[in-house]
């Protein structure tokens, strides 16, 4: 049979088109508020997913095939929905991460798990994301209730053994700016330590705009309260500590929850001597020890060889943690198709204390990581160092000299 | 009992700086009869001077006074000149989108110039924060002075409106816009007096609650709510209304936060703000119907 020269040409230029598109690179969507108020820690998160990916690309990339991220800027839940519409209809992009901030996760996961598309949450921390039965949806991080559990055992491990005394004899105040984030670990709180027997002598919530926390202050007083956990965000965690000295009221310990009990800025107004031996429970930040962080110094590393600077806070390592045990079970996939990943995530298993950010990781059905954690830190001469878990501290909690 | 003292102490004391704010706020709503939204954006603005004063020249919030109270009624003057003024024959809404205009424009920019972070004024002195001990009561150091200042303000400005020939012209002007303007006044030029002397108050406040508070962009919004209670509370234009009306609203947020609940106190005095607008809608101390 006669070959026509044409159809050889045709099957040759069918051939190259096709070895084309396998050839190209795999598309990961980030999505992120890269501006507006929350870019900043947007962009650090970001930063820890650009990381992940550059050593997976080293490291032979996804099926022989280098990463390619396609950035998604949403500062808004409507801008995450065309953001993340965007990136799953023409983009064609292989999986979604992000996203930093629970409103952002909620309207962005929705619109993937209806393009069956995988999405990785690796900083938002509203427990419900993973609680509304979506079959793609994945989380890393630790969640709002592994926040109030860390305020627990803080308590629990570190305050009552260094008081001497037992955790049940301690009376707990619990206060909290009045809106999601304050109210929804607040509740956990509650209910974590009546869980432990503790007792809960007040739980007070209060506006993030108040300008006076006297009278909040005097009933904390007036209850006796000898822990105040608050969740609070800058400006409300500056007036609190301002004004327990003007009334002198001097709490035996005092456990944030992240928010402006992480920030350097906060001791900057408050004064280091003041917030001395305060606790803070959060994600991981960069005075951890190697030896339960294995790979955070390399990170850091390799961070201040990228971007040329410190990294600004923990939400760069928590990120790059995430993305590389996701990325990780990606390329252990026999596919990229969200079912193949699905059976791909569900198979990781790492201990706890084995990854750059100290969290193991483990998923449940619901996608959630059964071993995320947060860290307890302290800050010690105005620097927030880690004290809990005892692998991962670098410094011995002490509650010697309270404000 | 003691409580009920500390407490009642409190919320007096946070009166004053509710005062020292809001008594720039009545004096432009009550003669230049403008609803001014940018004016807690005026006083982050004089916080940020005081703090980039006391940054880069090392000097006490208290001695930034000067030169704030200086920058404020410039930027109060060339804000009635320059954009109140162009609009004086429009309707209120119109005036009123403009300081709500002036407001974002102000506080978006304060994000682009010093980002979202919270600054503070170094105080080695300490002169201004710290607290005494009044028999079995505390307060604050820096809440006391605010309270005598703002005391000091209403007496200086009463004296001035009764006592001097602008200080008249000013009255004049507030009761009625066209006799003043019959009398010879010069009714624009006392609205930019009026209104730099509002905002020129707030200089005063930024230097006085600078050790106090730290400032951030959105600074301004923390007060100036509460503000507006005060100065409907207490009457248009009235400064002694002011005062007492801050007072007033100081204890009830006190007295409130410590015996309903913390996050219930706007509620209460938002409650007492209706109660005012229906039955008493000039104010306790306005002038009674019919002074608009």
């Amino acid at each position: 049979m006669k070959i026509m020269p044409w159809a050889i040409n045709g099957v040759a230029a069918l051939t190259l088109s096709a070895s084309l598109t396998a050839y190209a690179d795999v598309q990961i969507g980030a999505l992120y508020p890269l501006s507006g108020g929350l870019a900043l820690l947007g962009d650090e998160s970001y930063r820890g997913l650009e990381i992940a990916v550059a050593e997976r690309n080293a490291a032979g990339g996804l099926k022989g095939e280098p990463i390619k991220l396609v950035k998604a800027d949403a500062v808004d839940a409507a801008q995450a929905v065309s953001a993340a519409r965007r990136l799953t209809s023409s983009e064609n992009v292989a999986a979604v991460f992000g996203s930093y901030s629970s409103a952002l996760s909620f309207a962005a996961t929705q619109v993937t798990e209806l393009a069956g598309i995988p999405f990785f949450e690796l900083g938002a921390v509203a427990d419900n994301i993973t609680e509304r039965g979506l079959q793609n949806v994945y989380r890393s991080n630790p969640t709002a209730r592994d926040f109030a559990q860390g305020t627990i055992t803080a308590i629990t491990k570190l305050v009552a053994p260094q008081l001497k005394v037992n955790p049940t004899s301690l009376k707990i105040a619990i206060i909290h700016e009045d809106a999601l984030y304050g109210t929804t670990i607040a509740a956990f709180q509650k209910e974590l330590a009546l869980k432990e027997g503790l007792q809960v002598v007040e739980v007070l919530p209060y506006s993030a705009k108040a300008v006076d926390l006297s009278s909040l202050i005097l009933r904390l007083k007036g209850a006796g309260a000898d822990v105040v956990l608050q969740t609070s965000y800058q400006n409300d965690t500056t007036l609190f500590f301002r004004q327990i000295r003007e009334a002198g009221f001097a709490p035996k310990a005092v456990i944030g929850a992240g928010g402006g009990y992480s920030m350097q800025d906060t001791v900057k107004v408050v004064g280091a001597e003041n917030i001395e031996g305060v606790l803070d429970v959060d994600f991981p930040q960069f005075q951890t020890n190697e030896a339960g962080a294995p790979g955070i110094a390399a990170f850091a590393e390799a961070y201040r060889a990228r971007y040329g600077s410190e990294p600004r806070s923990g939400h760069s390592l928590i990120n790059y943690v995430g993305a590389k045990v996701f990325l990780d079970a990606m390329a252990e996939a026999k596919s990229l198709d969200a079912e193949d990943v699905r059976e791909a995530v569900k198979a990781i298993d790492i201990p706890i204390g084995r990854t750059a950010a100290n969290i193991g990781a483990k998923f449940g059905d619901n996608g959630q990581n059964e071993r995320a954690q947060t860290t307890i830190m302290q800050w010690q001469q105005g620097v927030l160092k880690t004290v809990y878990p005892p692998a991962a501290a670098v410094a011995q909690a002490t509650l010697a000299s309270q404000p | 009992m003691e409580i009920f003292l500390q407490l009642l102490l409190n919320g007096i004391l946070l009166g004053g700086t509710l005062a020292i704010i809001s008594i720039g706020l009545t004096l432009i709503f009550g003669i230049v009869r403008v609803v001014n939204f940018a004016h807690g954006e005026f006083l982050m603005i004089g916080m940020y001077a005081v703090y980039l004063m006391n940054q880069h020249f090392g000097v006490h919030p208290y001695v930034a006074i000067i030169p704030a109270v200086a920058l404020l009624f410039m930027l109060g003057a060339g804000m009635q000149r320059f954009i109140i003024q162009p609009l004086l024959a429009a309707e209120g809404h119109i005036q009123i989108f403009a300081t709500v205009g002036v407001s974002i424009a102000l506080m978006n920019a304060a994000l682009m110039v010093f980002g979202a972070d919270v600054m503070t004024v170094n105080n080695p002195s300490g002169l201004g924060t710290g607290s005494v001990g009044i028999g079995p009561l505390r307060a604050s150091t820096g809440q006391l002075l605010t309270f005598a200042v703002s005391l000091a303000l209403v007496g200086g400005l009463h004296w001035f409106l009764h006592n001097t020939f602008l200080g008249r012209a000013v009255r004049a002007t507030a009761q009625h816009r066209n006799a003043a303007l019959l009398m010879g006044v010069n009714v624009n030029r006392i609205y930019i007096f009026a209104f730099g002397l509002g905002c020129a108050c707030l200089g005063l406040a930024s230097g006085m609650i600078a050790p106090q508070y730290p400032v951030f962009p959105t600074f301004g919004t923390f007060f100036v709510l509460t503000a507006f209670v005060i100065v409907v509370l207490g009457g248009l234009g009235s400064l002694s209304g002011a005062l007492i009306g801050s007072i007033l609203i100081g204890v009830v947020d006190s007295l409130a936060g410590y015996y309903i609940a913390p996050d219930l106190k706007e509620v209460v005095y938002f409650m007492i703000f209706l109660a005012i607008l229906i039955f008493r809608p000039t104010g306790l101390f306005g002038a009674g119907r019919g002074s608009e």
